[in-house]
């Protein structure tokens, strides 16, 4: 009895979760005539992909941009936040008493305070004076900075066994050597993660990437979803459509590395 | 060691860190400065290199302000409540699925959960915002199915709040979900059988046995939470746009409007208030935290 009762549950808020999803895909197809009539009914009773169709042009912004946008700029910051964290991170862990590195750490560590959603009003204002304000640059180069990524490396660099770095010191590798046959192939496993983590999150962002933003050419799909919901005579056939475009890819990314991705969220939040 | 040898050992070091310096300086130490900077200048002339300073009228106009006010009071009282439940159902959700009687069901309960965390906000409230609509909208379908009284949503003043609060915990509790869950797995199952031999009922096994052990993931997930739901924005700005009448007039939200009217020095004056606001609730949990850790 306890079992049933508690797998009841367990299906009923499983499928209450789940059901935006289902929700979104089924408006997506249905004509918004129909969802009208029968908000409730999820099976489409005929396939109507105008919504898609809608989406080839929003306005100026052309769909393929937008998600061109978000490839390059969330593929791209994913890449140079793993390489610049962590050489950072490593640099750190290797020499912790050097005062350079316990300044770096302690400024980084201040900065992630500072709520992120704040952070980037003032961005805005380093952005414009470096003259990058408009450009994919811009928005890549800030979006590579997180504080959960320096966490996990900081966390795997500091488990690294001193006698691997001593042994092969003694026989003669320099630093370089060292990190590039020693290290890396250690690491890759939290590469692989931080770069997933990376690739989660970044999809998502929307405000950094508006506000460096100076028209809709650097635009990525959250931000053209946003305007598009927020137009007068909402197309709403077409913005749960684009919804599910923004949504999949990420979805099925997370699907296919879950442990991964579930571990690395826990661990950063855990031991930050 | 020789110098030269030195140097080049230390050198590699230096120039690994090199690129992640310049982004913490660039995108973190000066925007942060230069915000605060911008509190203490006049708006009109803050983005000029010689701006007009103003001392703290900012933040003086900011706090006389009743609409900053308000929009403090019903930030602080919404965090309160979603923290209340957001770290509420996650624990429960957490001790069902950690329980033995889920089963094999266990790994597809937590994946329903998770998924909202990693689906893009905007696009989550989106379609909250849709679900929300009182002629498209599947809540009030389905309230009006099982015989309910209509939900306002997010256009009634009274339920506007509460509306925000469900989108956000779609989106936000499986992640502490996932933090009760991994500190589940470090608990002793032995305590809780030993307890059950000795006669307690569940409840009592709960309270004396589980959660004390449980006391880092309620740390840090009330923290964690404190700090998301203080800076409510993205499901602000895409379903109630701080309405109906203020009553979801976040200070993230009140403090970003500022800046797209260009009132940069009050703008900024609020960001400082709110970040310290976070800062300092953040420390006293933290704080409250270790001591219980040490009692």
């Amino acid at each position: 009895m306890t079992r049933f009762l508690a797998l009841a549950a367990g299906t009923l808020i499983s499928v209450l979760f789940l059901f935006p999803y289902a929700w979104m895909a089924s408006s997506s197809l249905r004509s918004t005539r129909a969802v009208l009539a029968a908000p409730l009914r999820l099976w489409p009773e005929s396939w109507d992909f105008s919504g898609y169709a809608d989406l080839v042009l929003m306005g100026d912004l052309p769909l393929w941009r937008a998600a061109f946008n978000s490839v390059v700029i969330t593929g791209l910051s994913a890449l140079l936040a793993v390489a610049v964290t962590a050489a950072g991170a490593y640099a750190i862990t290797r020499r912790p008493r050097a005062p350079a590195m316990r300044a770096l750490r302690a400024g980084f560590l201040v900065t992630m305070m500072y709520p992120a959603m704040l952070l980037v009003i003032p961005v805005y204002f380093v952005v414009y004076r470096l003259g990058l304000l408009g450009t994919t640059t811009g928005i890549v180069l800030f979006l590579s900075m997180g504080p959960l990524q320096f966490l996990l490396f900081e966390q795997f660099f500091r488990t690294l066994p001193a006698e691997v770095i001593e042994a092969a010191t003694i026989d003669g590798a320099g630093e370089t050597g060292i990190l590039w046959h020693v290290v890396l192939p250690m690491a890759r496993p939290v590469v692989a993660t931080v770069a997933i983590i990376t690739f989660l999150l970044n999809w998502a962002q929307w405000f950094p990437v508006l506000v460096i933003s100076r028209d809709s050419d650097t635009w990525t799909l959250p931000v053209a979803l946003l305007t598009l919901n927020g137009e007068l005579g909402t197309n709403f056939q077409a913005i749960m459509a684009l919804s599910v475009l923004t949504t999949l890819p990420p979805a099925l990314i997370f699907l296919l590395a879950q442990r991964q991705v579930i571990q690395g969220l826990t661990d950063g939040a855990v031991k930050g | 060691m020789h110098p030269a040898r030195w140097l080049r050992r230390e050198g590699v070091f230096h120039a690994l860190a090199l690129p992640f310096a310049a982004l913490t300086i660039v995108f973190g130490l000066w925007p942060i400065l230069l915000a605060m900077r911008v509190s203490f200048t006049d708006s009109a002339t803050a983005l000029r290199p010689n701006p007009v300073w103003v001392g703290l009228a900012n933040y003086a106009s900011v706090l006389a302000d009743p609409g900053f006010r308000a929009s403090l009071g019903i930030t602080l009282a919404y965090a309160a409540l979603a923290v209340a439940a957001n770290v509420g159902f996650a624990l429960a959700y957490a001790l069902l699925l950690h329980s033995p009687w889920v089963g094999r069901a266990r790994t597809l309960f937590k994946l329903a959960a998770f998924l909202p965390v990693v689906t893009p906000d905007v696009a989550g409230y989106v379609v909250w915002r849709w679900l929300y609509d009182h002629s498209f909208g599947a809540v009030n379908a389905a309230l009006s199915a099982i015989g309910l009284p209509a939900f306002g949503g997010i256009t009634s003043p009274d339920t506007a709040l509460f509306a925000v609060l469900i989108a956000e915990l779609w989106h936000h509790a499986g992640f502490y979900m996932v933090i009760f869950l991994a500190n589940l797995a470090l608990c002793d199952r032995a305590l809780e059988e030993a307890a059950a031999i000795d006669g307690a009922r569940p409840l009592q096994t709960l309270r004396h046995v589980v959660l004390p052990q449980l006391r880092p993931a309620i740390v840090i997930n009330v923290v964690y939470a404190l700090i998301q739901f203080l800076k409510t924005f993205t499901v602000i700005v895409v379903t109630t746009k701080g309405g109906p009448d203020g009553a979801t007039d976040m200070l993230s939200f009140h403090a970003w409007q500022a800046f797209d009217e260009a009132r940069y020095g009050e703008a900024t004056a609020m960001a400082t208030i709110l970040f310290a606001i976070v800062l300092a609730v953040t420390l006293l949990f933290y704080r409250a935290g270790e001591k219980g850790r040490a009692a």
